[in-house]
């Protein structure tokens, strides 16, 4: 296991009465994808904010680089990138010009040009901010994350509101920070992205982190059952029925049982070879981080607080 | 203080001003529309008032005379009405705001008081709009004519005369006067309005978060924003200077002090905005309030009008807006040089920059709660 890159511990902001974050502690290791996962309101940009100097906290502590983000601000923000939630620039600076003020801002001398490439932008760099597509501005906050080649980049959901094709561009250039060893704060309220892009997942919710691991341990840690899909003839159920499992039939003419292990797996197998039921196809899946999260919260994720 | 990134937000400043119609419109276009406006409704007041209804009763030797001194005087488009027209239907239907009648037999009142001088004088009668200043203006021209007629006809040398020369030098006209007017409304224009304008738009967008997470201080951005706000004012002075001269014969005396008034008005203006958007939160309540501030400030401290014009409160509240030493000290520096007046109203307005832009810096963060 490598070094830990950030560390928080009992962290607490509060806004009046309320806990927007209730006493969290976790640490980020150097050169992971870091994901916070959570629904709207649950307290996840006050928690990056705070990490990123921009925000007090009320009380804990929190350390980047081994450094107190109180004390330090100066030499903290050098090295780190951010992309803030609902990211927006100069409506009337070019792709090219926003990169190169961000870098001046930095006083960096990075290649302009490379980061742009980097986030599929070289089609439209004389292109205005104002006249980009929703993902083609996220992708320019990212570009502008990286002008002081930060070794820690913050992406503040990054792909809320942009459409499938989008969301999997922006995914290709996180894969990519990530191969070059960067260490990656990811907040986000899709399941899949934590899913796909993740090494370690803080669950969050009500300002409190319910479960930390990487997606597969949480889901081994937390799920019960495991879906399996028969799709096929007749008598199907009449299996879960002498097993009793739970099922459900589905449109499609196939049903899921929910299997508790292996050995039921195996048994529901049996039974369909003696009963010679035919089949289409089996499907065994384990549960999804969705659920995990539905079993730990009790809500959906993309119910919540809403913006 | 870094002038990299101090010159990197400047920059980024100016793209957004010529790439947005709105702003150029603002600062270079409507300065010039003011003037363009202004100098033509003031321009030659002295030389013609406009129409001069004349009904004449007598039409005797003495009406004649009176009626050949007011179209002689080049003052007034005389205009004679039948003397058979009933004189108030013939006012309310065509607008007129001073129409003189002068009755029947003035000419033998005149004669007799020739020959008796206890007899009263022949009077003419004058009916006219009290709410209408060029009516007030037409009666004090038809007095003086009147006057020079009596001296006429009773033969005697004035014992009090007149020797008007103007205070200022060389021969101005009112576009001097009321360009530094539009000079310092311009620049507060610009200065307020772009300073709550811009706040509100990188909060609003979340533009001055991102910028939190970047090396640039707090101080480096204001510094290039008045610097920014300077140039822009700029451009707004030049404009008007131009048009003045080109079009109206402006002869602006350009020094030193006008350029210290326009910098003394950016940190003063620009500062209120600062303030504005720390204490209103929202777009249209800070645009709301910059107007608020704006409008009365513009009408009460002599930009259209002089100050002396008002009634002694509000030239006491005119004595309390920032604006109104802007344009004390820019008219002296552009048409009088009066040093007293320069000093003290760039003193005034000095202090009251300094005080205001340093407490918008002290009281605008950019950290969040």
């Amino acid at each position: 296991m490598s070094e830990s890159v950030i560390s928080v511990e009992n962290l607490v902001k509060l806004y009046g009465d309320l806990r927007a974050v209730d006493d969290i502690s976790f640490e980020v290791r150097t050169g992971e994808v870091f994901a916070f996962l959570g629904p709207n309101g649950a307290g996840k940009t006050t928690t990056v904010e705070i990490i990123e100097t921009i925000r007090n906290a009320t009380s804990g502590k929190v350390l980047i680089f081994g450094m107190d983000v109180r004390k330090n601000r100066t030499e903290i923000i050098k090295r780190i990138g951010v992309l803030p939630q609902e990211f927006s620039s100069f409506d009337r600076l070019t792709v090219e010009e926003t990169v190169r003020y961000f870098a001046a801002l930095f006083e960096s001398d990075c290649d302009v040009q490379h980061l742009i490439n980097l986030v599929n932008l070289g089609k439209h760099r004389n292109q205005l901010y104002t006249n980009l597509s929703g993902g083609l501005k996220q992708r320019v906050g990212i570009a502008v994350a990286l002008v002081n080649d930060p070794e820690i980049v913050f992406l503040d959901e990054p792909t809320t509101g942009l459409d499938p094709r989008a969301r999997h561009d922006v995914w290709d250039v996180i894969n990519g920070l990530k191969k070059e060893g960067k260490t990656v704060f990811l907040t986000t309220h899709y399941m899949e992205e934590a899913e796909v892009l993740a090494d370690t997942v803080a669950i969050i919710s009500r300002g409190r982190i319910i479960s930390t691991g990487s997606p597969s341990e949480l889901i081994d840690k937390h799920s019960t059952s495991i879906h399996v899909t028969i799709k096929g003839g007749m008598g199907i159920s009449s299996v879960a029925e002498a097993m009793g499992l739970q099922w459900e039939a589905k449109n499609g003419g196939s049903v899921v049982m929910e299997a508790r292990d292996n050995e039921q797996i195996l048994e529901i197998m049996m039974r369909l070879k003696e009963k010679n039921i035919g089949y289409d196809s089996i499907d065994i899946r384990k549960a999804n981080l969705e659920e995990v999260f539905l079993k730990l919260t009790g809500e959906g994720l993309s119910g919540g607080g809403g913006h | 203080m870094n002038s990299r990134r101090i010159a990197a937000n400047f920059n980024a400043n100016i793209r957004g001003f010529y790439r947005n119609k709105a702003t150029v419109f603002f600062v270079v276009l409507f300065p010039i529309l003011l003037m363009l406006l202004f100098g033509m409704i003031f321009q030659d007041t002295g030389e013609n008032m406009g129409p001069l209804y004349i009904q004449d009763m007598d039409g005797g030797v003495h009406s004649e005379a009176l009626i050949n001194a007011l179209n002689s005087s080049g003052v007034f488009d005389v205009k004679l009405v039948e003397p058979g027209t009933d004189a108030d239907s013939y006012i309310t239907a065509h607008h007129v705001n001073t129409f003189i009648v002068i009755p029947e037999g003035f000419s033998d009142s005149v004669n007799m008081r020739f020959l008796n001088r206890s007899l009263p004088a022949a009077n003419i009668t004058i009916l006219y709009d009290p709410g209408n200043s060029a009516a007030q203006q037409k009666i004090g021209v038809i007095t003086q004519i009147i006057n020079g007629m009596n001296m006429a006809y009773s033969g005697s040398q004035p014992f009090v005369g007149i020797d008007a020369v103007p205070s200022v030098s060389d021969d101005y006209k009112y576009i001097d006067f009321f360009a530094p007017g539009i000079i310092a409304m311009s620049v507060m224009t610009s200065s307020l309005f772009g300073t709550v304008g811009m706040n509100i738009e990188l909060r609003q967008k979340g533009i001055l978060r991102k910028l939190a997470t970047t090396p640039i201080t707090r101080s480096e951005w204001l510094v290039s924003n008045i610097l920014y706000q300077f140039i822009m004012a700029m451009i707004s002075f030049t404009a008007i200077i131009l048009v003045g001269v080109v079009i109206f014969g402006l002869k602006p005396h350009l020094n030193g002090y006008l350029f210290l008034f326009i910098i003394l008005e950016v940190f003063a203006f620009s500062g209120i905005g600062m303030l504005i958007t720390r204490f209103v939160r929202d777009a249209d309540g800070a645009q709301a309030a910059a107007n608020a501030i704006m409008f009365p400030m513009m009408f009460l401290s002599g930009t259209f009008f002089p100050v002396e014009m008002m009634p002694d409160l509000l030239q006491k509240v005119a004595r309390l807006l920032p604006l109104y030493y802007v344009n004390e000290g820019l008219r002296s520096a552009m048409v009088d040089m009066n040093l007293n007046t320069i000093i003290e109203s760039a003193v005034v307005i000095g202090v009251f920059g300094v005080v205001v832009f340093i407490l918008g810096v002290l009281l605008t963060s950019w950290k969040e709660d």
